[in-house]
Parts: C-alpha cells; structure tokens; sequence
C-alpha cells in the first residue's frame, strides 16, 4: 500500500480541483471532530476526518458528513422572520436582522421593567456549544432561570462529580483501560459528552476486558465478556450489590481508602444494606453475574467505567452517577493512567468565568426556578423544565413572559410534551434560534437564523473536560444566518450590556484566550491545545471538595439536607411501585435509543440521514409480539396513561419480553403543515414531569423508565 | 499487477454506517439505492449464546464474478487489478445482474433504469486514493482495502490484540 495514504489531501485537492481545504471541529453532536472541510466554488463539497486531530483519529460519524446537507438544506431558515398569523399558523414574514433583534430587545426591557429579569427564561438544547455566551447574556440580564437539558444530561455528572472529586473523570482511552464497564452508554453510536466511539474501540482492539450494564443487546454487550442485563431504573442497586462485593470480598484500593476517601464507614453500612440476594431481587440479574462483574472490574488494573446520559433520565439520577464514582474511586481507578481523569484544560478563561455566574446578584439567585426543590441543580444554576411551564401556565411564583430558546426544541425532547406545547401557546413573547422552523419554533414571535459549525468562528470543546480546545473555523457564509455568539453579542448592546461584550465576538474569543497569552488568529493557526497532564494530583493537594477527599458521603448533598449516601428508589412506574397500573400497562417501555444519524431531534430532514433510519421504531421481544398480535414492521400504538403514539414496530429478542424500547425526539419535516407530525410519535407525550417523580436533588425527568400498554394499529390497515 | 480488494472485518464493526453515507458523498448515489449496506444479525442464538452482530453487504469484487457472466451486454468488467466495475452508458437495465449476484450486492436504480453497485471507488482508486468508504472514516478501523493477503495479515494481526491501527 505504498502508494496509497489516509486522507491524502494533497491528491484530493488535485483530482477534484478543490479551492481549499480548511481543517475544522464539527458539532453535529456534543463530541467535536477534527474535520477536513474541502471547498469547491465557494461551497462545502467534501467533509472527511482529520488525521491529525487527537479525538477522533481521522475517524467521522455520519453526522459529520451530513453537514453538508443540513448547511444547503432547502428548508434552511436564511433570514429572520416574524410570525403573521396566531401561533402555529405557519404565517412568517421575512423581517431585518436590525428589526428583529430591536424588537427582541425591546421586549426583554420592558418585562425585565414591569416583571423583574426573572421573566424571562433563557433556554438552550444540546447542540452549537452556545451555553457560555447565553449564560453570560442571562446572567448580566439579571435572569436566573436558564432553561437547559443539564437538569438530566450531562448537568448531573458536572454537579455530581465536582461534590465528589471536583471535576468529572474522563476515561483515559489513551492509555488502553485494561477493563472498561460500559453502563448504560452506546457511544459507538452516541459519541458522548467527552467522548468518541473511536478511542474505546481502539482500547478494546488492544485487549480491554468488557462488562456491559445494559437491559438491551447492544453491539458492546454482544462483545462484552460480561453483560448484566438490569431491569430498567434499576442501576443504583446493582452498583451498590457490586460495590458489596468488592468490599466484603476485600477487593478495594486500601491505600485510596484510608487515604483519600470521606464517610467510608458509613458508606460501607449503606452498602451493606445491599446483599447480593436483595440486589438479585431488584435488577433481576444474577448474584453470580453480579459477582462475576464486580470481580473483573475490581481486579483488573487500570479499568475505567463508561457511563451517559441514560441512567441520568431517572429517578436515581444523582445516586446512579454516585454509586458509579464510588466504583470508579474505591478501586483507586481516579486520576490513574489508564483509568478515569480528572484533566485539566487549558489556561484560558473557563465557561464558568466567561458565562459570568459571579455578575447575578445574590437576590436574583435566590429567585431561580425551583432552585429551594431540586437544591443541587439550583447550586449549579440549573432548572428543571416543569418550573418553567409551571411558571408560565399558573403564574407561580411569579409569571414567566418571555422565552427565547437558542438550538432547543421542548416540544420534543422534554417530558410531558403536551404541558410543555400548552405553555408555548401560552407564554406572551418567545425567540427561537434555529436551522429549521421546527414544531417549538412554528409556536415563537421571532425566529433568527442559526449559523451551523461550518459558519463560525469558535473554541472547540472549551466546555469540556477531557482537556483539549480545538479551533473551528468558519468555511463559508449562508444566507443572513449568524452564530449564537454573534447574535448575542449584538443583542447585549443593545439591552444595554455592552460594556460587558466587544465589537464584534472575535475579541470575545481573544478575550477566552488571553490567559493563554494568544489571540484567536494566532490560535486558529494551532492544530489544538492540550492542558498540562498529570496523573494522581490528589496525592499532592487532595480534591477539590469541602473535605479535600473523595466524598463517598457527601458534605455538600447532607447541607443542602439530602441523604449523603447513595440509595436505590424504585422507579416512580414499574411492577413493583405501581403493582395495579402494572396489570393496566404490562409493559416496561424504556426510551431513548440511539440512532445513527440523528441528534435528538435533529436530522430528520437530512436525506443522506434519513435514509440510514426512515421510520421511529419501537422494539418489542417476538415473544410479546406474538401475544399482542403484533408483526415486523407494523405501525403500533404505544400506550402510556398520559397517552398515545404510534411507532414502527422490530422485533428484537436481545432484552426481557416485558421491556418495550422506543425511540425519542421523533417529528416529521416533510410534513409541511406547521405542526410537523410533533404528537404522533413524539414518546414524550407518554412521558410524566411530575415533581414528585423526578430526582429530589438534580430535578432529573424520569423519562427513560415508564410503564406502556403496545398494540397493533390494526384500523389502519397499514400491513 | 498490484491487486485490491475491499474486506471489512465484520467483528468489529459497530454499526455507526459511516461508511453508508461517506459513499453517498463520493458517488452521488440517489435516495433508496445503498453501495455498502450494514445489516443487522441478530439478536439470535449462536453457539448456544444470544448474539448480535453487523454484517456490511458490498460487492465481493468475485474471482469468478457471476454478474460479469450474466451482463448480455458486457457492461460489467473485472479489471486486471481484480477490480469489478459496472459502467453506467453500457447498462440496459436487464436486471440480469441483480438476479446472478449470489451476494444480494447490485441495487437498482429504477429512476434511471441501471444496475448499481460499488465500483471500489475506482475512479479513487485509479488517482491513487482509497475509497471513500475505506479511507479511514470508520471508527471501528474494520474496512481495509489493498493487497488481500496483507489486508489479512492485519486483520490477524488485530484479533491477536495488538496493532494500533491508525495508517496503512
């Protein structure tokens, strides 16, 4: 093969008579890849993965390569535009970015005047890695309420491991774990927060051990050398029966523990309230195979677990993420090499410092939407959904007038779709910032015309933990639309702000920098940075919590006046808390697979993506097909008590016959009526917000866990 | 004469279709009609243990190339380098082709009336670059393309626990 080389850019540019070529970081999801963007008659023809970047290793994603068809989308919003009609009429006018952004600011003053800042909720979804200029505009506005996914997506393991450890360990795939658990994550598919399907692949090529916690057959529980199949919701008891095994069987890290560790007493007599017989009981997975699982992961060195946002969706949420840290830190796996790390980025001006959390005056934080209920989002400034509609649609504690949401599309992909629909109806004046007129957007007053990755200039992954900022690069220009930094950054002057922002966002870039002594052109020139790496820093300093140890009991959840220690509560809906509905809705519907392709609800009018997964499909065991009569491949109704969608139904014998699978955050963009197909197969209309069902600290949805009735869609005589 | 072949080492292969869409991208191919294919198998029970696995269907590029045999119109040559391409201007739309791939490989393009399959990216290949499906797009590193017997070696090679593979 001497004559052929990956990505060999200089023949590229040759053959097909590229213009350019300008490396890049993509954002089509919350990885970021090191990208080659080549550039044909001013427009973006090819996009291929960069060699040399350390992420992803010149791998992609199909997302990636799909950019190419989000950017030129026919559909694409170019300009602003105001709604005509009532809500959800689908009446737009094209309007001035000048008009649009006077009025905006017009707005926000005016309820800021009559109702106080706290009228208005700022909100973004998972997407353009905006969340530190919009917490910077939030917090200079005098709001506290910013709308985000953090309060079951990624804010979890941020807020959980900081009261821990100080900071999120990141598995040190460089470094080849000599095991790795995979809990609850697909990231071969889902590339998470920090992570790349990639490197994992890799360390397994090397010889990594596999353990998969999962209630489905994934490709990696296929692969895995032990794969714990849990009953959904279940996962603080299994780590808690695991953590009893390698305590009992005196398979922990001494040294750690005596060492580095807080509350270890009474943490072992919390986890000894969890015997293997009882953990049995309540994953429905086999003491042996507990055993087993505990045994390998305690006893190979270094091994490292990879968690996700799946066991954040619950009602255990901060307990899951708990009892997983104490796994990873009582087998003296923190901050190893090869294990999980707690990185240090780059000296620059961090997203906390830039989102200019210290600027919200004291009584406006005590304000923050339900920042008294769920106390360990409040201290992260972070609020569950349910506040916000609440606040809207009931007018307590205080009326919220104004959304305006930047790359967030509630009706989807928040729980309880309906309330959520009802106080976008409701709430006087909202701004979206989108590609798409989606089913949220059709509901705004003004929608602006989000810039993609490939149309701004940006520091890549500074949000992150995994240690590295990378340059994105601005490739071309489409239509008027403008990045989220740059709107705001124009928007703040004009609210008044100004003196906290710049004349244009490059300085603001140069401004995240500057600690670094560079500015942003000489930056963009760099490949990347990484920040200095050291291994077992607590051994010098201990960690950055209250104790300066790793709190296994923690300090800070028993001030806020929560249980210290990590406890398994069953799920708010399931056979054994709800027996009586059980005989109603037979089912454990579990939601949110990962597709290929799609971001959330991102995707769906990408053709290149499309095509990779055309219908929203829900998977049922062929056992429980055949008693509901249901075959491959028909549409079916899934049932919640709080309602019903339809789905298409596959038959997949790789998980429990009660477990039904359904997939999220589904509309249909080629249905060109303004509402999109947003209630048919939309599984956040069967999902519940109910306080009382979310997480008691971290204000977590439960929408992963619920109980379904499924049936065929026979009446359509759709087979 | 070099000889190139395309092997995917199905063991590895997560499913992510990367390699799907980086063909779309190359060769422009219309909506409904796939060059590389990632199937699912599974779950079902293997050696006495439930299994899952992907297996991605692409042409085989044969030594014995039914399709070749097939084509009345002679559209469908195997190269010297053991490349098999179709050429579009010769294709009738017979579906002679479709019918004798053993491999279920050749997809049609009904809108245009032709037989479609992957041609190993040869007008790639021939420019001295690899195709877009193999050129390192897979986060998995399963798809090889080049020499067989080397590519073989690898794939032993990495089953054994040990290559880092990153560059040919």
């Amino acid at each position: 093969m001497a004559d052929f080389t990956y990505a060999n850019i200089a023949r590229e540019m040759e053959v097909y008579g590229y213009e350019s070529m300008i490396k890049s970081h993509c954002r089509m999801c919350h990885g970021g890849c090191g990208v080659l963007v080549y550039v044909k008659n001013g427009k973006v023809a090819k996009i291929a993965g960069d060699p040399d970047c350390p992420i992803n290793h010149g791998t992609l994603c199909s997302k990636a390569i799909g950019s190419i068809q989000l950017v030129y989308h026919p559909d694409r919003l170019t300009c602003p535009v105001k709604r005509t009609g009532p809500k959800g009429s689908g009446k737009w006018q094209q309007i001035s970015w000048d008009e649009a952004l006077e009025t905006i600011a017009e707005k926000i003053l005016q309820y800021k005047k009559s109702f106080g800042a706290e009228s208005v909720v700022m909100g973004y979804g998972t997407g353009r890695e905006n969340e530190a200029v919009i917490y910077r505009f939030a917090n200079l506005l005098g709001t506290p309420n910013v709308l985000t996914a953090g309060h079951f997506c990624y804010g979890p393991r941020l807020a959980t491991t900081i009261i821990t450890c100080g900071s999120n360990p990141i598995v040190d795939y460089e470094n080849h774990p000599k095991c790795i658990m995979v809990w609850g994550n697909n990231l071969v598919i889902s590339n998470p927060d920090c992570y790349k399907g990639e490197p994992f692949s890799q360390a397994l090529d090397a010889g990594a051990k596999l353990i998969a916690v999962d209630p489905r057959l994934t490709r990696i529980a296929a692969r895995a050398d032990v794969w714990l199949s849990l009953r959904p919701g279940s996962d603080t008891a299994l780590a808690l029966g695991m953590l009893n095994v390698i305590i009992n069987e005196d398979l922990y890290d001494k040294d750690f523990v005596e060492n580095h560790v807080h509350g270890w007493e009474a943490f072992v007599e919390r986890v000894n309230q969890y015997p293997l017989s009882k953990v049995e009981q309540i994953t429905w997975v086999p003491k042996e195979k507990i055993r087993q699982g505990a045994i390998l992961f305690a006893t190979t060195k270094p091994a490292a677990i990879q968690w996700g946002v799946a066991i954040e969706q619950q009602i255990n949420c901060a307990d899951n993420n708990r009892s997983l840290l104490a796994l990873m830190g009582i087998t003296g796996n923190i901050d190893a090499r090869g294990g999980q790390v707690l990185f240090r980025a780059p000296k620059i001006r961090n997203v906390s410092r830039f989102g200019a959390h210290n600027m919200l005056p004291k009584e406006q934080v005590e304000k923050r939407l339900g920042g008294n209920r769920f106390r360990l989002a409040g201290n992260f400034a972070i609020i569950n959904p349910k506040c916000v509609w609440d606040a809207i649609l009931e007018e307590a504690p205080y009326p919220v007038k104004m959304l305006f949401l930047i790359s967030s599309n509630p009706v989807m992909t928040r729980a309880n779709a309906r309330q959520v629909y009802r106080a976008l109806e409701k709430v006087e004046f909202m701004v979206v910032s989108d590609f798409f007129l989606t089913p949220t957007a059709e509901l705004a007053d003004i929608v602006l015309p989000a810039a993609t990755w490939l149309e701004m200039d940006y520091i890549g992954d500074f949000w992150k933990r995994h240690g590295y900022i990378l340059p994105r690069r601005k490739v071309i220009q489409v239509g008027q639309c403008r990045s989220d930094h740059e709107m705001l950054n124009d928007l703040a002057h004009r609210v008044g702000q100004g003196e906290y922002w710049w004349e244009t966002f490059e300085q603001g870039l140069d401004y995240i920098l500057e600690p670094m002594g560079i500015t942003w052109q000489e930056f963009k020139k760099m490949e990347y940075i990484r920040g200095e790496l050291k291994y077992e820093k607590y051994k010098g300093k201990g960690f950055s919590t209250p104790t300066g140890k790793f709190e296994l009991y923690s300090t800070l959840l028993e001030k806020w006046d929560y249980d210290p220690l990590p406890r398994f509560r069953e799920p708010p809906e399931s056979p054994y808390s709800t027996p009586e509905l059980f005989q109603k809705y037979p089912y454990i519907l579990i939601t949110g697979r990962r597709q290929p392709g799609f971001f959330h609800s991102e995707n769906r009018q990408l053709p290149w993506l499309r095509e990779l997964h055309k219908d929203p499909t829900v998977e049922i065991h062929p056992e429980a097909a055949e008693k509901e009569g249901i075959l491959e491949g028909d549409w079916v109704i899934i049932e919640s008590p709080r309602g019903k969608v339809r789905q298409r139904a596959k038959l997949f014998a790789g998980m429990d016959p009660q477990i039904v699978s359904a997939e999220h955050a589904w509309w249909f963009p080629e249905k060109k009526d303004p509402g999109h197909g947003w209630e048919e197969s939309n599984i956040n209309i069967l999902t519940d917000n109910a306080y009382k069902s979310c997480d008691p600290a971290m204000g977590a949805t439960h929408v992963r866990t619920l109980l379904c009735r499924i049936y065929p869609e026979k009446h359509k005589g759709n087979r | 004469m070099t000889k190139y072949a395309l092997i995917i080492d199905h063991t590895s292969c997560w499913g992510c279709k990367t390699c799907e869409v980086a063909c779309k991208q190359e060769n422009g191919i219309p909506d409904g009609i796939k060059l590389i294919d990632v199937l699912e198998d599974g779950p079902k029970i293997f050696d006495g243990k439930l299994d899952f696995i992907f297996h991605v269907n692409v042409c085989r590029h044969c030594d014995e190339p039914s399709c070749v045999e097939s084509c009345p119109e002679e559209a469908i040559e195997r190269r010297d380098d053991d490349i098999v391409v179709i050429d579009d201007e010769k294709c009738t739309g017979c579906l002679l082709c479709v019918e004798a791939c053993p491999y279920d490989a050749i997809a049609f393009d009904m809108e245009n009336n032709v037989a479609k399959k992957c041609n190993l990216c040869h007008h790639r290949v021939d420019n001295g670059l690899i195709p877009a499906c193999a050129d390192n797009v897979c986060l998995a590193h399963c798809i090889y393309f080049g020499d067989p017997d080397e590519i073989q070696r690898r794939i032993n090679a990495k089953h054994l626990g040990g290559e880092r593979n990153i560059m040919p």
